[in-house]
């Protein structure tokens, strides 16, 4: 395997820079993201961050097209990119949240051309974990916390230098521009961490299929105080909300933001009929969108176990103790 | 298990079992040893799940404005603080007095789950105080039907005001510049507002979309605009219990906004802590002949 030795990073990160946008973990206050990387920039490779790197594919606000009225109306889509966007060292974890981005926003009848653009531009460089916080279960939703598949490379801390493994067409082709930084090692490829959380997803779709009208919801609930801490951070969820903006009499833009299932206004209808009225319905769907349904359509959990909604939720509610409870649960048939 | 879980497990019991309350609200123990949340018992055998400890962080207060417990007979647990949000929903005709059973709660400060989460620390005993809590004035409940164990010394020597004053310092361009930073840092999650037990209108002005005063849009005016309004609704109903500062995903520091304000109403309308009393009704609700006028 190929290895770039610690000390020579920052020089192999300036040289991928020069590829196109590249964005590095880091930490800014108490909040921790990927920004772009500059040579002061603090590379934080210690923890994942708080907001998941879906930001760059799929930014929180987004402009759909830009509009003119008058004598003339005239609709313009936002201009597309052109340079390569480098995402360096993101988790397994939230490698696999892209994966089920792509499967909802470029598989199944319709292609969204605002994240397909971006996605098309995208060169993804994981960093396989060997430690796990008390909050990480990835494992246990179908992850491999070492070997992130789907990333176009991946690098393994192997103490004093990274192991480097191109993966896809396009990683190799960012290692051939790389070569002179990579040396031959003989080391080995880290060992899956140990994990403490242990969550047991064998069969849960099975269950939770017969769990419509379960009083659980009712009980998993009661303390959600439905603001959108847990699908912001999400690295995937990817619900958003449609509104226009004039900027004056004559022109205006379209755009898009996240919305949360677990808001107030989330399943208002026009009319005023709310399809899911209290808390407990919309934490239901949550769960069963992460849980039950997304494997139904696409064979993968939505929920990829990074641990974000754990660590931030406000009341501590916590879709690994869900699910461990479901253990408990039987249902009829 | 402490003296006050086992207290609160036996009080709980007694009142469901007796039809004094139909609903308990309090703190169960979550996964990690830093997680405790809160929680809602309508069984007698369920009691056991009630606890208390050093994470019983969260200000229960805001639960009693929940579709499904504002018509319940409810029992609550409260700290100082979780109390004097509950004076403050009663005083705006939010909750009703005769509807609550207020279970008092000494509180000797407590840890924020956050600060404790990521394996930092082992446990509990080596996380340090919720900042929160650090700057609290009042950890004895203010308002009860019992106690549970005894008060606790108040702190003297706190200045609430302090960091506010810090930033006063600052020139206007300087304060533009910082807060500027802080908005657009905001992910508009609404947990600042959800979790805080000020913001008890049914119906906000954010969610309101017929006019849309608040754009969906994230951006930095849109945020400034958020957190001006939001630190202005809650003005002179802020109980200081620092829960929208501790929960923000962000680190927005939301706190020195709601003590500005603060600030500002004690200097004008003179000495002021919000839901200290039941009869003491907010500055900015009512008229007195000399409030100070300089700006007509």
């Amino acid at each position: 395997m190929k290895a770039v030795p610690k000390d020579k990073l920052p020089a192999l990160l300036e040289e991928l820079s020069k590829e196109g946008d590249l964005y590095v973990p880091s930490q800014a206050g108490e909040m921790s993201r990927f920004v772009p990387w500059k040579r002061d920039v603090k590379l934080d490779l210690e923890h994942n961050t708080t907001m998941s790197p879906k930001e760059l594919l799929f930014p929180q606000t987004e402009v759909i097209y830009n509009y003119k009225f008058g004598e003339e109306n005239t609709v313009e889509p936002p201009s597309p990119g052109s340079d390569k966007i480098i995402l360096f060292g993101v988790r397994p974890c939230d490698v696999q949240a892209i994966r089920c981005l792509d499967e909802v926003f470029l598989t199944r009848t319709y292609v969204d051309n605002y994240y397909q653009e971006k996605r098309d531009r995208l060169i993804i460089i994981s960093l396989g974990c060997t430690a796990a916080e008390d909050t990480c279960f990835c494992k246990d939703m179908g992850v491999n916390p070492v070997e992130a598949e789907g990333a176009d490379i991946v690098i393994f801390d192997l103490d004093g230098e990274y192991g480097f493994e191109a993966k896809t067409d396009k990683g190799k082709e960012i290692a051939k521009k790389l070569s002179s930084f990579l040396e031959e090692t003989n080391k080995e490829k880290p060992a899956a961490p140990s994990f403490s959380l242990e969550v047991n997803s064998e069969g849960i779709v099975e269950k939770l299929q017969k769990m419509f009208e379960h009083p659980i919801w009712e009980e998993v609930s009661q303390k959600c105080i439905c603001c959108g801490t847990c699908t912001f951070l999400c690295p995937s969820c990817h619900c958003f909300d449609i509104n226009s903006k004039n900027i004056d009499a004559t022109k205006g833009f379209k755009y898009r933001t996240w919305d949360a299932c677990v808001f107030d206004d989330y399943a208002l209808m026009a009319g005023g009929h709310d399809v899911r009225p209290s808390k407990v319905e919309r934490i239901r769907n949550r769960f069963l969108h992460k849980l039950q349904f997304f494997q139904e359509r696409y064979g993968l959990f939505l929920c990829t176990g990074c641990g974000r909604c754990l660590r931030e939720c406000p009341v501590g509610t916590n879709i690994a103790a869900f699910i461990n409870r479901l253990e408990e649960v039987t249902v009829d048939g | 298990m402490n003296e006050i879980t086992g207290l609160m497990r036996k009080k709980a019991k007694e009142l469901l079992e007796k039809g004094v309350v139909e609903r308990v609200i309090g703190w169960e123990k979550g996964m990690f040893f830093y997680s405790t949340t809160p929680v809602v018992i309508d069984k007698p055998e369920e009691t056991e799940k009630l606890v208390w400890d050093d994470f019983a962080i969260n200000n229960l207060a805001i639960y009693l404005l929940d579709k499904q417990n504002k018509e319940k007979k409810v029992a609550l647990f409260v700290k100082g603080c979780d109390s004097r949000g509950v004076v403050r929903m009663i005083q705006d005709k939010q909750v009703k007095r005769e509807n609550l059973y207020l279970i008092g709660v000494p509180c000797p400060g407590l840890k924020d789950p956050k600060t404790a989460v990521r394996g930092y620390y082992k446990d509990a005993g080596q996380v340090p105080k919720a900042k929160k809590c650090q700057e609290c004035l009042h950890p004895n409940p203010v308002l009860y039907d019992e106690m549970l164990g005894s008060p606790v010394e108040e702190p003297q020597q706190i200045d609430r005001f302090a960091e506010v004053r810090e930033l006063e310092k600052k020139s206007t361009d300087e304060k533009y510049a910082y807060w500027k930073e802080q908005a657009d840092k905001c992910l508009r999650c609404f947990a600042c507002r959800n979790i805080c037990p000020a913001c008890s209108c049914p119906e906000c002005i954010f969610d309101c979309s017929k006019p849309r005063w608040l754009d969906k849009e994230v951006s930095t005016v849109q945020n400034q605009f958020f957190h001006m309004i939001r630190m202005w609704h809650v003005a002179d109903r802020c109980i200081e219990c620092g829960e929208c500062e501790r929960v923000c995903p962000a680190g927005l520091p939301l706190m020195q906004l709601n003590r500005k304000l603060l600030k500002d109403i004690n200097e004008l309308f003179g000495p002021y802590e919000a839901g200290m009393d039941l009869e003491q009704r907010p500055p900015l609700t009512q008229y007195d002949t000399g409030d100070p006028e300089e700006f007509m």
